[in-house]
């Protein structure tokens, strides 16, 4: 009985079967990946410390596996792209020049970050001024060099132990005084991707604008257009294609955008005598010595500090954080910090509050004599030089890139619409606010892998559209944001 | 009637997967009509008229009782935006179970019955690591409605008929992950629907031997979800962020929509019966979903997500005949307007426009009948972009391209007194 009702739905079994194997739909004829007009069997990658991968506060190598140059070539893969070399950390200096890690937050809420400095990458003779990394001299397809400006790439002192320190580290002995601009041109490329630039204004911008060392100062125009040919000529001389990406409004990140709101309502608050809160500031400006005048000092209106709706034009540093709780106090800690970052003696530092007119006896952020100090706040008139320099350097780098119908990724129109709306992967949101917001990490200038992965997106899509290419974009939601404790 | 034990026994059964009609309905209510691409409306053939129009239902000479069940294997493709994976559902076999018996004097005018059927169902079980995750990994739609029918013929020629539809088992079992900043937790949303009651009413009209019309209306009920568990899982709890991710209670509601149906049926001979159906269902009740939970998940007491569904017509066409004096074969099909708009697709329906054939065979021995049917469902291919979701504000849902088929055999028992 069972085994005659089994050969009679035998057939319907066997017919089901066939049906339910047919049944099971294919997309993948949709979804064919192809390079297009491009050749990405050899890809070079030409840029900063966004290029190289850095991320909170250091270069290490987790932050190397994720810098977006590693995670294009790894898309590139389906589409004939070749070998892609880094110039990693090994696993036992896998902390590379030590980073920032989050250890938990204050009873506010306010982050806690702590350093990582096991494992590092330093080699014999590095001391704390001028740091000396584990030399990693093979040839290599990610020439992104944290520090590096524009201005810098004709440097013949820049890949020289005097010059940077992680370009020292990829620049071969014999020829330590290679410029940047003869290593990119010696690197052959069938595709590239150039985002250099950034540090050209971020020095300067990250420093308040009160430094006048050459890293932290704007880059002139004219250089920036010159060496900025000179770099896409070399990286085109063999017809390679490519992609330029622009430098981002750099006031919208959270270096800058994450201390102010907070400051500005602790201000507000009434207190005993001043129902409205403090209504102001003094802050020191610029960058030039002299006794307290017009030109070195500023009053600001707390009401001008930007808030978190944008609110306000004043921007403070994530690094004056530790310091602003001082206000009203007579004390010169936040002094003794500025001057420690100059790296000069300690026995200097009288001179020093001298020469800035800084009476320490004075309150501080509230006195002539003990502003806060110009290194904390990016005012109203840096920021509009920041500005004037980042257009005149994309309109520069996209008139070129233009001239060599090269894919360009503007990243400045992007993160513009990133830090108003945020962007959305997934399903998932991501920000621009400091930690909680999945794409700055710690440092509040450097991305997370999250955050790299989206640069990378963007990248493949401007990529695609120039190249009537079809290369595979990433699942950011992979890629994680900060991380927590 | 041990109605309520027969519940307990079925309950793991009772549900459907996204199945022959659009959104999160299922229409699968009898064998015979399953065969003939889902008429019934203007029809009097068995005791599945209590569903599909209760009017009919003192048109059909037989009482008796007849239980059926269906298998519903769905297979999907998916590609995100912009991706090169080919995400396949994991495969979970799901079985819609109706019930019917229906009573009455011989050669009254009256006829009672009792229906037990799934008219609401979805289950998805996507594959692990899917692009999706955070909107959805998998649900688990149930409904089960009861109702008690009468029906009566004013004259030869036209019958009306009303069931009281009791929302008598409705459980939904959401899940997705959670994304945190530097890794997934993953939430499960679990919880029984209250008792609701609505109501199903029809009038059967057959002027002639060769030709009959039966208009019908089910109306809508809330299927409301009170006190449902939020359970978050992988989330460990020394984290920081363990304390904003509790777990908690949530309350939800769901519209089980009103549908009206106008059919007609053509019998050019005795042998053969031919239906025409058209089904207008009122998906646009279905705006948002929202979740209200008992204490905050991250920050905040509730959770909504656009849905914006739209009204749609269902057309369906069918056929029997009859070869032999046991022997009947039947074919049919239907074509299902989507409910969705553009950009407003979710993972929990990944509906498109959907085209059906269907065949069917019943076998009579006596007062004994078995019926069996298969539909091959075919819902079309349907991509929507990330910057149709950024303009519709749908971003909580993921971009790229759906395509699914699903095959749903099904096979009925019945017994005439």
């Amino acid at each position: 009985m069972i085994s005659k009702l089994f050969t009679k739905s035998a057939p319907f079994l066997a017919l089901l079967g066939l049906a339910l194997t047919g049944c099971q739909p294919d997309l993948e004829e949709d979804i064919k990946p192809s390079s297009g007009t491009a050749d990405f069997s050899r890809y070079i990658a030409v840029g900063n410390s966004l290029t190289a991968g850095q991320a909170d506060g250091g270069l290490y190598l987790e932050g190397q596996l994720n810098s977006y140059p590693n995670l294009l070539a790894q898309q590139f893969r389906s589409v004939g792209g070749g070998e892609f070399v880094q110039p990693l950390f090994t696993e036992a200096q896998r902390n590379g020049t030590g980073y920032l890690r989050l250890a938990g937050f204050t009873a506010t809420g306010s982050p806690i970050t702590a350093p990582v400095n096991t494992a590092l990458a330093l080699r014999a003779g590095a001391t704390a001024a001028r740091p000396l990394y584990t030399k990693f001299t093979e040839p290599i397809n990610n020439l992104g060099v944290p520090g590096i400006r524009m201005a810098d790439i004709l440097s013949t002192t820049y890949g020289s132990v005097t010059g940077n320190p992680l370009f020292e580290r990829i620049t071969p002995d014999a020829q330590s005084n290679q410029t940047y601009l003869a290593r990119v041109a010696a690197s052959n490329p069938t595709f590239f991707t150039a985002w250099m630039g950034n540090n050209d204004v971020l020095g300067y911008a990250t420093s308040g604008g009160a430094s006048t060392a050459p890293a932290s100062s704007l880059t002139s125009t004219t250089i920036f257009t010159a060496n900025n040919n000179q770099l896409i000529d070399a990286l085109t001389a063999n017809g390679a294609k490519g992609l330029v990406a622009t430098i981002p409004d750099v006031t919208n990140i959270p270096f800058f955008t994450t201390v102010g709101p907070s400051f500005r309502a602790t201000l507000e608050t009434p207190q005993p005598g001043l129902p409205n809160g403090v209504p102001g500031l003094v802050i020191q400006t610029g960058s030039a010595a002299g006794p307290a005048s017009a030109t070195t000092r500023k009053q600001i209106a707390t009401a001008d500090i930007r808030n978190a709706s944008g609110v306000g034009r004043q921007l403070f540093t994530l690094t004056s954080s530790p310091f602003l709780g001082l206000l009203n106090q007579r004390t010169g800690r936040a002094w003794r910090y500025v001057y420690g970052q100059s790296g000069q003696p300690a026995a200097g530092f009288p001179l020093f509050l001298t020469a800035y007119g800084i009476d320490t006896l004075q309150t501080f952020g509230t006195s002539m004599g003990n502003p806060i100090p110009s290194a904390f706040v990016l005012d109203d008139a840096e920021q509009a030089l920041v500005r004037t320099a980042t257009t005149a350097f994309n309109n520069a780098m996209i008139a070129k890139a233009t001239a060599k119908n090269l894919a360009v990724f503007d990243v400045n129109g992007f993160f513009a619409r990133v830090a108003t709306n945020g962007i959305v992967t997934n399903g998932v949101n991501n920000t621009t606010q400091f930690i909680t917001g999945n794409l700055f990490s710690l440092d509040g200038v450097h991305l997370t892998p999250r955050g790299y992965s989206i640069v990378a997106n963007e990248m493949i899509r401007a990529i695609n559209q120039q190249y009537g290419a079809s290369v595979p974009t990433l699942n950011s939601n992979e890629y994680p944001g900060v991380k927590f404790p | 009637m041990k109605l309520k034990s027969l519940l307990l026994v079925s309950g793991a059964l009772l549900t459907g997967t996204a199945a022959s009609a659009g959104g999160y309905q299922v229409t699968l209510a009898g064998q015979k009509n399953n065969g003939m691409g889902g008429v019934g409306v203007g029809l009097s053939l068995d005791q599945a008229a209590m569903f599909y129009n209760p009017g009919a239902l003192a048109m059909v000479r037989e009482r008796g009782v007849q239980v059926g069940v269906n298998a519903t294997f769905a297979r999907q493709a998916f590609v995100a935006e912009g991706g090169s994976t080919q995400r396949e559902l994991r495969n979970s076999v799901v079985t819609p179970f109706n019930l019917y018996a229906s009573f009455g004097p011989a050669e009254g005018k009256f006829r009672a019955g009792i229906a037990v059927y799934t008219p609401f169902g979805s289950t998805l079980k996507y594959a692990d690591g899917w692009e999706g995750r955070t909107s959805l990994t998998e649900i688990e739609l149930q409904s089960v409605y009861v109702q008690p029918t009468v029906s009566y013929a004013i004259t030869d020629q036209i019958s009306v008929g009303a069931g009281l539809t009791v929302l008598a088992y409705g459980a939904v079992n959401l899940q997705r992950d959670v994304p945190l900043p530097d890794s997934f937790g993953h939430i499960e949303l679990d919880g029984e629907a209250e008792r609701k009651v609505g109501f199903n009413a029809g009038i059967f009209f057959k002027p002639s031997e060769k030709f009959s019309l039966g208009i019908n209306y089910r109306s809508k009920i809330d299927a409301e979800v009170k006190d449902g568990d939020v359970t978050f899982t992988g989330i460990d709890p020394n984290s920081v962020l363990a304390s904003r991710f509790p777990n908690t209670k949530f309350s939800a509601t769901l519209p089980l929509i009103a549908t009206t149906s106008i059919g007609i049926g053509i019998m050019p001979t005795d042998k053969l019966t031919i239906g025409i159906d058209v089904n207008y269902a009122e998906w646009s009740e279905y705006k948002s979903l929202e979740f209200t939970f008992a204490d905050p998940i991250n920050g905040s007491n509730t959770s909504v997500s656009k849905r914006n569904y739209e009204d749609a017509l269902t057309f369906r066409l069918g056929g029997q005949y009859k070869v032999t004096e046991g022997l009947t074969l039947r074919a049919g099909g239907a074509y299902d307007e989507s409910p969705v708009r553009d950009g407003y697709v979710t993972p929990e329906t990944p509906d498109a426009n959907r085209v059906s054939g269907t065949i069917g065979a019943s076998y009579a021995m006596g007062k004994f009948g078995v019926d069996f049917s298969t539909q091959f469902v075919s819902i079309s291919k349907r991509s929507q972009t990330q910057s149709q979701l950024v303009a519709n504000g749908t971003q909580d849902r993921v971009a790229g391209t759906y395509k699914t088929n699903i095959v749903i055999p099904g096979i009925g028992l019945n017994y005439s007194f």
